[in-house]
């Protein structure tokens, strides 16, 4: 049904991101744990600002297990909460049950 | 809820309860003497006029934590206006909407004001805003937003917060509000807050025209007035009036004079004011003293002040931190700030400092004070040490906000923020600053910030600019775009392609004339960078050719894919020219510009072919086919090759889309085939699933093939079946084959099985195999249990000790787990294992003590009578871990026995840890609980005691749960005069109660008793009474909704003199029987046509209507919108029309509203009028009416009961235009079904249901349930037939198994199980979609009557969730149904199947159980349901959160 892109995707969702970091800062911090496949930092296109949140996607297991040990996670000397993808961000298909009449 | 609603709903505040705080505010300080000796505590409990439940003096809209900048505001009456204010609420059927919407607006206003002593103008603009769109305005929201326009605003200039409460006034009134005397006074009181000039001679002119009679509270507001300006002669005169109308002057008054003389400039009359109150009777009070402290603030005298502090100090009043401030801001204003920091030593941090020195900061920074602002917050951001040990502080970020709305300047706030810095307060002030002022659009600001940021050392990033250039975007604003630029540039910030192509180019038409005026205004770009904007831009217009060459280019340095990959994307989607495409492709893959890994082993390309198929959707898919095959053609001609997984990843859309032809030319591209013969997926039923396996397992190990994976599979079905032999034996047999997983099964299964020995002896292979392996928390815990069940102790704490080096982290329900353990042990008597668990546990960190993880150890004691015991443990416990759980049930114990000097010890231990009060709550409670009734009354009655909310709910849940009607009837007599007492929320859980067990008698007697008490209870116990007695069939003795009308036959004498005395006015009514008298003005009208809709009685309501028209008296709109709505809340269309006739003569621009439009459709609707109700909506889209759900809903099911699709068809054609409504669009598909049914067109409605789910997969989450189950109720086999071969048609031909499982669950739910279970047999499949089985199950475990189905769904299929989850529902169904046989069935069952039950199930459980009136087998949670299903709630919540 759902597509799954490969099966193995190693990501971790990220918030708590501060405002002041970008798409490169995380990168960058992230690179230290393995080579970094993806950064998804979403910026609302309203304000100009991200939204706070971020799927980083490591290309092999061990940079995600480096992540995870890890902790805490302080860029700039803000806290980040990293945790694992439950749902990785390649397969984010609306799957929810709507009420219907 | 509770401060606002006692001011905001007045109508629901009890009379009693006011007459209550008179005498609690003369015997205050009595009172504070005597507990002060009594029980020696602080004084905090003292200060009664802080939440005094009285209306105008301390609600929290008007004076909680309020009035920073206001004097003479507290007054101290009561007020006699209460009566008239809701009575222009509209009619019966929209009055429970209109409610929901003041409740709405009410709970978030209160909520603010409770979190911060404050009101947000964007909220409260908000409030207005939706306000004035649903139509209408009420009294009490008219009142409620009149009451946040004054010193609730600190963040408001004063003169903004004028023009605003004027604005909400004309503007309600436009809408229809009535105003009365509380609003004018609540007016008054924005005046006076916001210091607002006026003639009071105008507004007593104002009001009298608008033939509202002015009240006390009226005169001493304008007293209040004159006296700000200092205008003695003025207040005299307003004095000799109420002189001789022989009103009260309370102290209110003479604090009002305090002010008057001084600012008059007469300090000896205003100090000689105290005197004269004394001899006149009124004791000068806390305000009094405010007040003159506030005047010798005004001049500066520090001298005087501190005297008058001291005399405050010595006459035994307390003045609270937040009179101090007020002093503080008097000081300030006057500009006598040097003496700020004296006043500030003598504060004494109360609880709720915090959040008034913020809003005494807020206020000084909008009156332009904004260094003793700083200071201020300086002085007390110690304060806030503990609670802010995180890595990051960041205090003072409201200060820093504030600062740049205020447009304060940059240097000075860059001074705050190095201060911050530099005390360790914030980690970077500078930072949010900066963030302030990019939200709030201030590039000038925003500039200067960034500028002192790199003085600082600190890095500008490009995306620091991007707010900015949003903004200008909007506005296409050129001259900004090029000035951020050039800040920019100044800076030294690069900008880099995702800010040009995102935030600076579209302001421009074309890149080409951005790079033009670039030039013009002389700002060098970065030409790579311009590039990648361009290859963008090209992309994105799918310009490929364009694009072709640019990357082509050797001017062209190296760009990364990921720059422009959305762009491509986007550009390729429109397959215009293969070839082209390709050839990109080709670049992409190749040029080592775009891709500087080796093209072998890069997966760019591969990745970016997933994307593009993944951003295509099914139909496109379909209708390129072609050219993709070309595409995916060339692209292997060139020899581009992509790995194994995406190909699988591509595949398993592409398959999803019905498309393996392309499948197959996508194959071409994989060069390493190996591994793809084993992807081969397995779906059949359980047993034959079993079969299969094993046979397949024996046939492969036979064979010396790698049996792990098929053998893991085995084991997952013998485990679901609970066949613990069978797989032991399995195991034994492919020892070698045994994966960690494999093991984890089998050990989880040894556990449910409670058998030690074996998952013992699991685990330990498990670990002589791989030590590295971690089982889930679930697990180890569950190994902790079985272990500790058995005796195998220091095995258990191994376990322990294992999950904490592996760090597992032990989530909620896991937690319960381990607390079901100790309890167990607790039960046994085990003291040492429970010490020893707990022990480990938190020494690990495992888990954070708490009250339920530590109470198994006193249990332990109190099961064996052990109290000395318990008491020991209790001390160790809260000594250890800070908890202090069984309380309760250890005091019971002493008392029952009563062990007088272990009691003693007990209660005093308790007051040193948790305070007197909490103290003499639960000898209170224990008395309680024990019958001791007298000894109970002895200590509720405690001077000084004051109510404590959640610990009197605490017992009363406590009472309902286990039904004990007279203790929680002994707890409501006692506390008529606790202090602060909510006398509603007495009765509504003593109703409560009554509900439970039904009984009518003890409710009849409830109610007697609150009208005893005088109490004018709130709508929602007036309705629970109600149901009572009408589930008894006895007449309900007042009308549910509309009883407040009725209240002043309930009131006490002196209520309704005072009432009718300052209002004669109303006088009149009281002799109005069913039509206004002769000279009845139009206001009786009106109230007149309103209170009849109010009580029901609308066919009067409609003959007052006609005669005040026959009489040319014009009422509002709003009356005629009333009447209109309850006439059709009865179905009565025509006399609605012919009142709406009345309207529109009287009043032209007259329509009817939203929702009387909606009450209109459905009454149509209803009676068949069906051309009539679309055109009714055509008017109302027409008008730019938002239709209800509800209207739709009916207009649309008619339509097709009638077989109208065209109708159908041309509602939904109307609403689409309406853009995004909440209705489901399924509303139209499965009408049309039906209405096609309707006129014998199967084809069609089969046709449109089934390219409704082939067209776009998205839809699969669609239901048409809806339509299954009108086929199945009107029997229609033939009908049936056919939509069932259609949903067998799609879920076996086209994997769209939305239909059948709907047709699957419309079966089981109307009871016919066996055509469930044939449909199950025809289309397995249907029993993977474990989403909408769920659904379907927490859905059903909400009402009655539906466990057997959850029942019948679990075993048709059994995984479809875990068992748990089954269980915990089944158990909520057996708890709606208080089917207590089958829970207890059920719980035994989980017992043996070592099933956890978490705290909501077990708090269910034990309810069925004491309802049967048997024990309960297990500790009962301590908490309310309500804690728990919260608890639950939250977790729940965090869990998605990390779903998203």
């Amino acid at each position: 049904m759902a597509a799954t892109a490969g099966k193995k995707v190693f990501e971790v969702f990220v918030s708590k991101v501060p405002w002041t970091v970008a798409t490169r800062e995380i990168r960058e911090y992230f690179g230290q744990f393995g080579q970094v496949k993806r950064c998804l930092l979403p910026f609302d296109k309203e304000t100009g600002f991200h939204r706070g949140f971020c799927w980083i996607g490591f290309h092999t297991e061990e940079g995600l297990q480096n992540v995870l040990q890890k902790d805490p996670h302080i860029i700039e000397g803000a806290k980040l909460q990293v945790q694992k993808n439950r749902k990785p961000f390649s397969e984010r298909k609306p799957n929810k049950e709507t009420e219907d009449i | 809820m509770a401060a606002l609603l006692r001011s905001a709903r007045l109508l629901k505040c009890s009379p009693t309860s006011l007459l209550q705080v008179i005498g609690n505010s003369k015997h205050a300080p009595a009172a504070g003497r005597l507990y002060s000796g009594a029980v020696g505590t602080t004084r905090a409990g003292l200060c009664v006029r802080q939440t005094v439940p009285g209306r105008l003096n301390t609600n929290s809209l008007s004076s909680y934590r309020s009035a920073l900048p206001c004097l003479s505001c507290r007054q101290y009456g009561v007020v006699p206006e209460q009566r008239h204010l809701v009575k222009d609420e509209p009619s019966v059927a929209v009055r429970s909407k209109q409610t929901q919407q003041f409740d709405w607006a009410l709970a978030k206003l209160d909520s603010s004001v409770r979190r911060t002593g404050r009101v947000t103008k964007t909220l409260l603009l908000r409030i207005f805003h939706d306000i004035c769109r649903t139509g209408y305005p009420s009294g009490n929201q008219a009142l409620l937003l009149l009451r946040s326009c004054g010193s609730l605003l600190p963040e408001v200039p004063l003169t903004e917060r004028i023009e605003l409460s004027q604005r909400i006034w004309d503007k309600l009134q436009e809408l229809g509000a009535t105003y009365d005397v509380s609003h004018y006074n609540a007016l008054l009181k924005t005046y006076l807050q916001n210091e607002f000039r006026f003639s009071p001679t105008d507004f007593l002119a104002k009001m009298e025209a608008a033939n509202v009679q002015p009240n006390r509270v009226t005169y001493q507001r304008l007293i209040a007035a004159y006296c700000q300006v200092g205008d003695i002669e003025g207040a005299s005169t307003v004095l000799g009036f109420m002189k001789s109308k022989d009103l009260p002057i309370t102290e209110a008054v003479f604090n009002s004079l305090v002010t008057g003389h001084a600012r008059a400039g007469d300090m000896d009359s205003a100090e000689n004011i105290l005197s004269v109150m004394k001899s006149a009777g009124v004791e000068p009070g806390p305000d009094t003293y405010l007040s003159l402290l506030n005047v010798y603030a005004e001049k500066g005298d520090i001298a005087k002040i501190k005297q008058t502090l001291e005399t405050v100090e010595n006459a035994d009043i307390c003045l609270m931190d937040r009179d101090l401030m007020q002093v503080v801001f008097s000081l300030t204003k006057a500009g006598h700030q040097q003496y700020v920091t004296e006043i500030v030593e003598c504060m004494r941090h109360e609880r709720g400092y915090v959040p008034d020195a913020m809003n005494l900061c807020l206020s000084l920074i909008t009156h332009g004070h904004e260094k003793t602002a700083f200071s201020m917050l300086k002085s007390y951001t110690g304060l806030l040490g503990d609670s802010q040990t995180s890595d990051s502080p960041d205090l003072g970020n409201f200060f820093l906000r504030h600062c740049v709305n205020m447009d304060k300047s940059v240097e000075n706030i860059v001074g705050f923020c190095r201060d911050l810095k530099d005390s360790g307060l914030h980690s970077s002030p500078l930072e949010f600053t900066l963030y302030c002022a990019l939200d709030g659009n201030k590039t000038g600001m925003a500039v200067d910030l960034m500028r002192s940021m790199k003085e600082a050392g600190l890095p500008i990033r490009p995306h620091y600019f991007w707010p900015l250039f949003i903004h200008y975007q909007k506005e296409k604003n050129i001259p900004g775009t090029l000035q951020t630029l050039k800040a920019m540039q100044e800076l030294g910030v690069g900008s880099d392609s995702e800010t040009f192509t995102v935030y600076i180019v579209p302001s421009f038409p074309s890149v080409d004339s951005t790079r033009t005026s670039l030039k013009e205004a002389g700002i060098d770009v970065d030409p790579n960078v311009l590039i990648a904007t361009e290859l963008r831009t090209e992309a994105s217009r799918g310009n490929l050719a364009g694009l072709f060459s640019l990357m082509s280019s050797p001017e062209l340095s190296r760009v990364d894919l990921s720059v422009f990959r959305a762009s491509l994307i986007t550009g390729f989607k429109e397959f215009q020219n293969v070839e082209l495409m390709a050839k990109i492709t080709e670049l992409l893959y190749k040029d080592p510009r775009f891709n500087n890994a080796d093209p072998e082993t890069s997966e760019n390309v591969a990745y970016f072919l997933y994307n593009l198929i993944d951003s295509m959707n099914k139909t496109a898919v379909h209708s390129k086919e072609e050219q993709l095959r070309e595409y995916f053609g060339l692209l292997k001609n060139m020899n581009i090759r992509i790995s194994l997984n995406i190909f699988r990843g591509i595949r398993n859309i592409l398959e999803s889309y019905q498309a393996p032809e392309l499948v197959k030319d996508l194959l071409a591209l994989v060069e390493n085939k190996e591994g793809l013969e084993s992807d081969v997926t397995l779906s059949k039923g359980l047993e034959e699933k079993l079969d299969f396996l094993e046979k397949t397992l024996a046939e492969l190990k036979a064979e010396g093939k790698p049996v792990s994976s098929i053998l893991k599979k085995v084991i997952s079905v013998l485990c679901a079946e609970e066949k613990l032999e069978r797989a032991l034996e399995l195991k034994t047999q492919y020892e070698s084959d045994m994966t960690p997983a494999t093991y984890a099964m089998l050990i989880s299964l040894c556990c449910r099985h409670d058998n030690a020995e074996e998952a013992l002896k699991l685990k330990i292979e498990l670990a002589r195999k791989d030590s590295e392996v971690v089982l889930d928390a679930q697990k180890y815990v569950a190994l902790v249990r079985v272990l500790s069940k058995h005796g195998k102790l220091e095995e258990a704490v191994d376990m322990l000790k294992e999950m904490k080096e592996k760090d597992v982290q032990l989530r909620d329900n896991v937690i319960g787990l381990l607390n079901l353990t100790m309890n167990t042990a607790a039960m046994k008597g085990d003291a040492n294992t429970i010490r020893r668990l707990q022990e480990t546990v938190f020494t690990l960190g495992l888990a954070k003590p708490s009250s339920s993880l530590c109470s198994p150890l006193i249990t332990c004691y109190l099961e064996s009578g052990d109290y000395a015991g318990a008491f020991d443990a209790s001390v160790e416990v809260h000594k250890k871990y800070n908890q202090m759980p069984k309380t309760h049930e250890l005091i019971c114990g002493l008392v029952k026995k009563g062990d007088a000097e272990l009691l003693q010890k007990v209660m005093e231990y308790l007051s040193r840890v948790r305070g007197e009060m909490m103290m003499l709550y639960e000898l209170y409670f224990a008395f309680l609980q024990t019958g001791r009734y007298k000894e109970a009354r002895k200590i509720i009655e405690t001077p000084g005691l004051r109510a404590r909310p959640t610990r009197l709910q605490w017992f009363a849940e406590k009472c309902i749960a286990a039904q004990q009607m007279e203790t929680l009837e002994n707890m409501v007599d006692m506390t008529v005069k606790l202090f602060e007492c909510d006398r509603d929320d007495m009765y509504h859980y003593l109703l409560r109660l009554c509900k439970e067990t039904n009984d009518w008698r003890k409710a009849e007697a409830t109610w007697m008793k609150m009208q005893e008490e005088n109490l004018a209870p709130r709508e929602r116990t007036l309705r629970l009474l109600a149901d009572i007695l009408k589930n008894n069939d006895k007449e309900v003795p007042f009308e549910v909704p509309e009883v407040w009308f009725e209240e002043g036959k309930g009131q006490p004498e002196m209520f309704l003199e005072q009432e009718v005395k300052s209002n004669p006015v109303f006088r009149p009514r009281k002799g109005v029987a069913a039509s206004p008298s002769n000279e009845a003005t139009v206001d009786d009208y009106k109230r007149k046509v309103l209170s009849l809709c109010k009580k029901g009685k609308t066919q009067e309501a409609y003959d007052i209507l006609k005669e005040a028209d026959s009489r040319n008296v014009v009422l509002g709109p709003a009356q005629f919108d009333i009447v209109i709505k309850a006439l059709l809340a009865q179905g009565n269309i025509e006399d609605a029309m012919s009142v709406k006739n009345i309207a529109t003569n009287r009043v032209p621009e007259f329509g009817l509203s939203d929702n009387a439009n909606n009450l209109l459709i459905i009454s149509q609707v209803k009676k068949c009028q069906m051309k009539d109700a679309v055109d009714t909506l055509k008017g109302m889209l027409k008008a730019d009416q938002v239709p209800s759900r509800l209207a739709l809903t009916r207009l649309v099911q008619s339509l097709a009961s009638e077989g109208n699709t065209q109708g159908i068809q041309d509602v939904e054609a109307m609403v689409k235009t309406l853009g995004s409504i909440d209705i489901s669009s399924m509303l139209f598909v499965n009408n049309t079904a039906l209405s096609h049914i309707k006129n014998e067109e199967l084809d069609s409605a089969v046709e449109l249901l089934e390219s409704f789910y082939l067209q776009n997969t998205e839809n699969q989450k669609s239901s048409i349930s809806f339509v299954f189950r009108k086929v199945l109720e009107a029997n229609n086999d033939a009908v049936l037939d056919k939509l069932s071969a259609m949903a067998e048609r799609l879920c076996n031909h086209f994997a769209s198994y939305r239909a059948a499982t709907d047709l699957f669950l419309t079966y089981l739910d109307t009871g016919r199980t066996e055509e469930a279970r044939f449909l199950l047999q025809r289309c397995a499949a249907v029993s993977e979609q474990k989403d909408a089985m769920f659904i379907y199950m927490l859905r059903a475990a909400q009402q009655p009557g539906q466990a057997a189905k959850i029942k019948a769904l679990s075993e048709l299929i059994p995984d479809f969730t875990e068992k748990e989850n089954i269980y915990l529902h089944l158990v909520k169904s057996y708890g709606i149904d208080k089917d207590f046989g089958s829970a207890k069935a059920l719980y035994e069952r989980m017992q043996a199947e070592g099933v956890k039950a978490d705290e909501l199930t077990l708090k269910r459980l034990a309810q069925l159980y004491k309802e049967a009136g048997e024990t309960v087998p297990f500790d009962e949670p301590p908490e309310s349901f309500r804690f728990y299903a919260d608890k639950l709630k939250n977790r729940r919540k965090s869990m998605e959160l990390a779903d998203n």
